[in-house]
């Protein structure tokens, strides 16, 4: 019940959104996630307690990028900075979503969570306010790269929400950064609703530092003929969670993640995707690797949906893992659930260690064994960095980050 | 047989040579030594310790000396690691190239070539300069530049894997290689190109030891020694026409050696 009592105090009833009311009513009901729920099992209960225990703050510190806005045609958005959008171009338009709407789909989506599926949802929504919700319909052609940042303050847990509409005919290419500072946690849920004919190249990169924790909540709904293409790396954070809920509501779309995790030190982060088909042609292809150093600990658990009315699926969910050390530990577990007799789905994990012949055949060429690993590693990160959309100078930053200790 | 006086001090001496892997010997006193300008062919039965042999010389770290020494260049060399042993010159051809998927072969060969620059205080090379030095080589081996932007080995055929063996071998210009059976899955077209190439790198000045089944490599390239393996030792070594008389006699004809010995 703390959590409750934190939103309460933070605030008199008064001042709650109607979104915050019905959320908050329903984690009266279940306050924290079940931990024996297939769900949360294996979250780290003392990493999660202090996910919580930091005090909820509305108001953003002045965010610095990690990396300059140096192309002019990239729009660049950081939530909660208060700023309104409604850009009108004569190709594209990228407008604020009317809160009218905003509202609406929220609730809509709401009535359809589950307690424990949708615990971090519940949470976001819960500590949200207007101030920290980025609304966006986005509609045209040619329109230029976004970036969009969400960042947590250090000592205090931040809640930031994003709704997206693709509108019909629509192709772009979203990078979404978030960042923990020191010794905080953020709260950032995801809306994205991708309509006939769209298609999304989604990057989501999220990077912490010390002791900072993530709740990352990711949930997408496809029309007709959309195509969703995520990239994602989740990397030095000592608590984080990834939750991705993708809906083909008609099915007849196209959905290809490639997702990543680095842990290191006693981290914990985790991923766990559920993909719905709810209609016939669906096509999902889907690769999750894990690499995992020194006592820490990745997650992995996948769901693939596929019931009746989902003929000719055609789904593929891998797990590749990599254990960089003896106490690190990789949980993962790929599954499906198919009604459909007329579908073609495959699922499969491996997990091992740096290949020992491969950095033999590196050192007799001269190559150090530190460099060779590091070649090894670049070599397995490179599918994953390959497929989130960044320009260059971005990675440049990034290799340095992966590449520290 | 290799007894005669040198001119110049040995590159390459394995003495007394015995080592195992998981508590179980394969190599046991292994002698062999190779001076500069010197071509020489182990031959042996499947599993009798050659590419073990080959191996232990780069430094894998499966396997442990139990005794006797490996002196490079007159240094003992037992406990150094396979990227220094590289470094100061020792070339390991593989019999199966490994694949590396995601690195790119271009960006191996130099991260290599640069690394044993480095230790002969040479310049290091930038992507440009070896850019040019790549392409002189590729001539060596007849390989398609296009084979630089793709994975090291990766979706190459067994003869490219041979040939980007040879080329890593011109880039690094040893002082001793070690090829161990380069000329298994070769045509002949393949065959003949491999062992120009080993010829062109090889000098009055560098050593190199073939490990080889069969005549037709040693046809190409004809040594000054062949060494018979079995069981982890060294039964018989003599000159080119050894190898001759092995062909056409056949693994059994040796066995009445290890009998003798």
């Amino acid at each position: 019940m703390e959590i409750i009592e934190k939103i309460k105090t933070n605030k008199s009833s008064n001042n709650l959104t109607e979104i915050q009311k019905i959320c908050l009513d329903k984690l009266q009901a279940s306050p924290l996630p079940n931990p024996k729920s297939e769900q949360w099992r294996l979250s780290d209960k003392s990493k999660f307690s202090n996910f919580l225990n930091y005090s909820f703050k509305e108001k953003n510190p002045k965010f610095n990028a990690p990396f300059p806005h140096t192309s002019q045609r990239t729009i660049r958005l950081v939530i909660g900075d208060n700023s309104q959008i409604n850009l009108v171009e004569k190709n594209y338009s990228i407008k604020q979503l009317s809160e009218y709407k905003l509202v609406n789909y929220i609730k809509e989506q709401i009535s359809c969570f589950d307690q424990n599926e949708n615990w971090s949802d519940l949470l976001n929504l819960s500590l949200n306010c207007t101030k920290n919700t980025l609304g966006l319909k986005i509609n045209g052609s040619e329109i230029p790269p976004i970036e969009i940042f969400s960042h947590a303050s250090s000592n205090s847990l931040n809640a930031k929400t994003l709704v997206i509409f693709l509108e019909k005919n629509c192709a772009i290419d979203l990078l979404q950064v978030n960042l923990g500072k020191e010794n905080s946690s953020l709260s950032q849920s995801t809306f994205f609703c991708l309509e006939e004919n769209s298609s999304v190249n989604h990057g989501v990169v999220s990077y912490g530092e010390n002791k900072s924790n993530l709740l990352n909540s990711l949930n997408v709904i496809q029309q007709n003929n959309s195509e969703y293409n995520l990239g994602s790396l989740h990397f030095k954070f000592n608590y984080a969670r990834f939750e991705i809920r993708i809906k083909q509501s008609e099915g007849k779309a196209k959905t290809n993640i490639k997702g990543m995790q680095i842990t290191k030190k006693d981290e914990q982060i985790s991923t766990f995707t559920k993909i719905d088909f709810n209609g016939p042609n669906g096509f999902l292809d889907q690769i999750n690797k894990s690499l995992a150093d020194d006592k820490s600990h990745a997650i992995f658990e996948g769901s693939i949906i596929v019931p009746k009315i989902a003929q000719k699926t055609d789904a593929s969910q891998l797990s590749r893992n990599l254990l960089l050390s003896n106490f690190a530990q990789i949980d993962t577990k790929p599954q499906l659930e198919i009604i459909a007799d007329d579908v073609k789905c495959k699922h499969g994990a491996t997990i091992s260690q740096l290949n020992e012949e491969e950095l033999f055949y590196m050192r007799t060429r001269g190559i150090t064994l530190t460099e060779a690993s590091k070649l090894q590693l670049s070599s397995y990160i490179q599918e994953i960095i390959s497929f989130i959309p960044v320009s260059k100078d971005r990675w440049d930053l990034l290799d340095k980050l992966l590449n520290e200790n | 047989m290799q007894s005669k006086m040198k001119e110049s001090d040995p590159i390459l001496e394995v003495e007394n040579l015995s080592a195992s892997t998981d508590n179980l010997p394969i190599l046991k006193g292994v002698s062999i030594t190779v001076y500069p300008g010197e071509i020489h062919a182990i031959m042996g039965r499947n599993g009798c310790g050659k590419s073990t042999l080959s191996k232990i010389i780069a430094g894998h770290p499966s396997y442990n000396i139990t005794n006797g020494d490996i002196k490079f260049l007159g240094e003992n060399i037992n406990s150094l690691e396979p990227e220094e042993r590289a470094q100061s010159g020792i070339f390991l051809g593989f019999q199966y190239p490994i694949e590396i998927p995601g690195v790119s072969n271009l960006e191996f060969l130099r991260v290599s070539t640069n690394a044993r620059r480095k230790f002969l205080n040479k310049e290091e090379l930038d992507t440009f300069d070896f850019e040019e030095l790549v392409k002189e080589k590729l001539e060596i081996v007849k390989m398609d530049h296009a084979f630089l932007s793709r994975s090291v080995n990766q979706g190459f055929s067994g003869g490219e894997k041979k040939r980007n063996e040879i080329l890593q071998m011109a880039l690094l210009e040893p002082k001793i290689a070690i090829l161990d059976e380069t000329d298994s899955g070769l045509d002949i077209d393949a065959l003949r190109i491999v062992a120009s190439g080993i010829k062109k790198i090889s000098n009055a000045k560098t050593g190199i030891i073939l490990i080889t089944h069969y005549q037709r490599l040693l046809d190409e390239i004809k040594p000054n020694y062949v060494h018979v393996m079995s069981d982890g030792q060294i039964i018989k070594t003599g000159e080119s026409d050894l190898a001759l008389e092995l062909e056409e006699k056949g693994y059994e004809w040796t066995d009445n050696f290890i009998k003798e010995t």
